[in-house]
């Protein structure tokens, strides 16, 4: 945790705000831990991909 | 005519303007001296504007005196949520962070607002950047609930839904990127309508999460809502996610009632994916047996569950918001309040793997619920779990603020409106919730207008005196 929140020029608040970096930290691997990953391989994301003519 | 200035609706108010039974400045004058009563134990007002909506008066008492009516909301008042620009107000956020400087122009919500005649009365208290509160760490306290003051309001429009409640203004504006019209319109006992996302320009709104930012009208009553949906709904160029969609009326068809309507019953969201107190679900049963007597058919449909809707709203929205925030939880993060900067700085956690992936869970979960919206004209859930808990006790309320069935139309983009549907043992508001097809506001207004008719809803209001 402490590593990712350096990497993310979180040392700041790392050394005032310890807690609140952990409960951040907490909250993000609860929530990717409840989402299903897509099975299909070739699922696209939102919003669609729309190529138009001024790529 | 309302016996009682701080109860009139807007559509109630515009007429009694035309019979010349009432003034706008009487009107503004009236709940200037409500919100002077109340306000001090509500918080709603962050900033009061009341020498610009007294000129507005003037100015609209003149002009209605000479038959110039500018729109249909011509000496209407209504309340701003703190995140949205009004020119020459300080858009604070609830939040130190934001500088002081004045906004130099209106939102375009707010422009099509005066377009249309209405004054605004100032700035309302939110959710610190729409997503850190209920908190006392701020600077200005957090807004109470009128039904219950030692209750919290639901966020992050918690001024308006409280504002609304009280009768400090007829109109309000809010914004929802996982909820946050809904929730104060279920704690408070009001109206409020997330439309479909690109109905409503959000250009000159402090943005949380650009996929899943909406602007929305809050309002006591179904016709009102309407009536100021009709004034905001529109495409603007300059909001890269508003959409073209064809004009429509929406308070044309709210009195014709859900004989014949489809309704699909969302059980599972308060059954099995989250248990609702019991007087909730009480509550909604009845909701679906009133329809059910008056001509409507009740489907029981599946949708994906809660908990996945909220884990790809929550990624998605931390993700989207870490990327606006990150400079300034890197160098002041003392400025913010602990729930913001803890919520905030969730998105640092996040790879880019996991937001493209809640991306393409989020396209399914989409073609999952437009296939249900096939086969049923309106869906009907639960809007919150609970009655609102007490402000000070920060468990209860941390337990209770994500057991809610709002999220799920954010991800989608479907318009989902929040209502009164009753009033616990406790004396706090019950909610229902209604969703339909992209940009069938009207659908959705129809339906809960049948509901606010059967049970009289919008003339239930908060014991405040």
């Amino acid at each position: 945790m402490e590593a990712l929140a350096r990497l993310a020029g979180l040392d700041r608040a790392l050394a005032e705000h310890r807690e609140d970096v952990i409960a951040a930290f907490s909250q993000a691997s609860a929530h990717r831990g409840v989402m299903h990953a897509p099975e299909d391989p070739a699922a696209e994301p939102w919003p669609p991909m729309q190529a138009g003519t001024n790529l | 005519m309302s016996d009682e200035l701080h109860w009139l609706g807007a559509a109630e108010a515009t007429r009694a303007f035309a019979a010349r039974k009432l003034s706008p400045v009487e009107l503004v004058k009236g709940l200037h001296a409500r919100i002077d009563t109340l306000d001090p134990q509500l918080n709603v007002f962050i900033r009061r504007d009341d020498e610009a909506a007294l000129a507005a008066a003037r100015a609209a008492e003149a002009e209605i005196a000479a038959g110039r009516i500018r729109g249909p909301l011509h000496g209407v008042p209504v309340g701003i949520k703190d995140i949205i620009d009004v020119a020459g107000l300080p858009t604070t956020c609830h939040s130190r962070v934001m500088p002081g400087s004045n906004a130099t122009a209106d939102a375009a919500c707010v422009a099509r607002l005066r377009q249309a005649g209405a004054i605004v009365m100032g700035k309302l208290s939110t959710h610190e950047f729409a997503i850190g509160g209920p908190s006392h760490d701020l600077p200005f306290p957090p807004a109470r609930n009128p039904w219950n003051r030692d209750h919290h309001p639901g966020g992050s429009s918690s001024g308006s839904g409280s504002g609304l409640a009280a009768g400090f203004f007829p109109l309000a504006l809010g914004t929802d990127t996982g909820g946050s019209i809904r929730n104060p319109a279920s704690a408070c006992g009001i109206v409020g309508l997330k439309p479909t996302y690109g109905l409503v320009s959000r250009r000159g709104v402090f943005p949380l999460a650009f996929s899943l930012d909406h602007v929305g009208p809050m309002t006591r009553s179904v016709a009102d809502n309407a009536l100021l949906l009709d004034c905001l709904a529109g495409h603007d160029p300059a909001d890269a996610g508003s959409a073209v969609a064809p004009r429509a009326y929406y308070a044309a068809g709210l009195e014709r009632g859900v004989r014949g309507l489809r309704i699909g019953f969302v059980r599972h969201f308060h059954e099995n994916d989250l248990i609702a107190d019991p007087e909730v679900a009480a509550t909604l049963d009845t909701v679906a047996k009133t329809f059910a007597a008056e001509g409507a058919e009740i489907r029981e449909v599946r949708l994906p569950t809660l908990g996945e809707f909220a884990a790809v709203n929550r990624i998605i929205l931390t993700s989207e918001a870490w990327s606006i925030h990150a400079p300034w939880l890197r160098s002041r993060p003392g400025d913010y309040g602990k729930l913001g900067r803890q919520r905030l700085m969730a998105g640092a956690f996040l790879q880019a793997g996991d937001l493209v992936a809640a991306q393409r869970r989020r396209a399914a979960m989409i073609a999952e619920v437009q296939t249900v919206l096939r086969d049923v004209d309106v869906l009907l859930c639960a809007s919150s779990m609970d009655p609102a808990s007490r402000i000070d006790d920060e468990a209860a309320t941390a337990r209770t603020y994500p057991r809610q069935a709002r999220t799920p139309f954010n991800v989608t983009g479907h318009p989902a409106l929040a209502m009164l549907a009753g009033v616990s043992s406790g004396g706090l508001p019950l909610s229902v919730q209604f969703a339909g097809r992209y940009f069938d506001e009207a659908m959705v207004l129809r339906v809960a207008r049948a509901w606010e008719r059967a049970a009289g809803t919008d003339k239930r209001h908060p014991p405040l005196g």
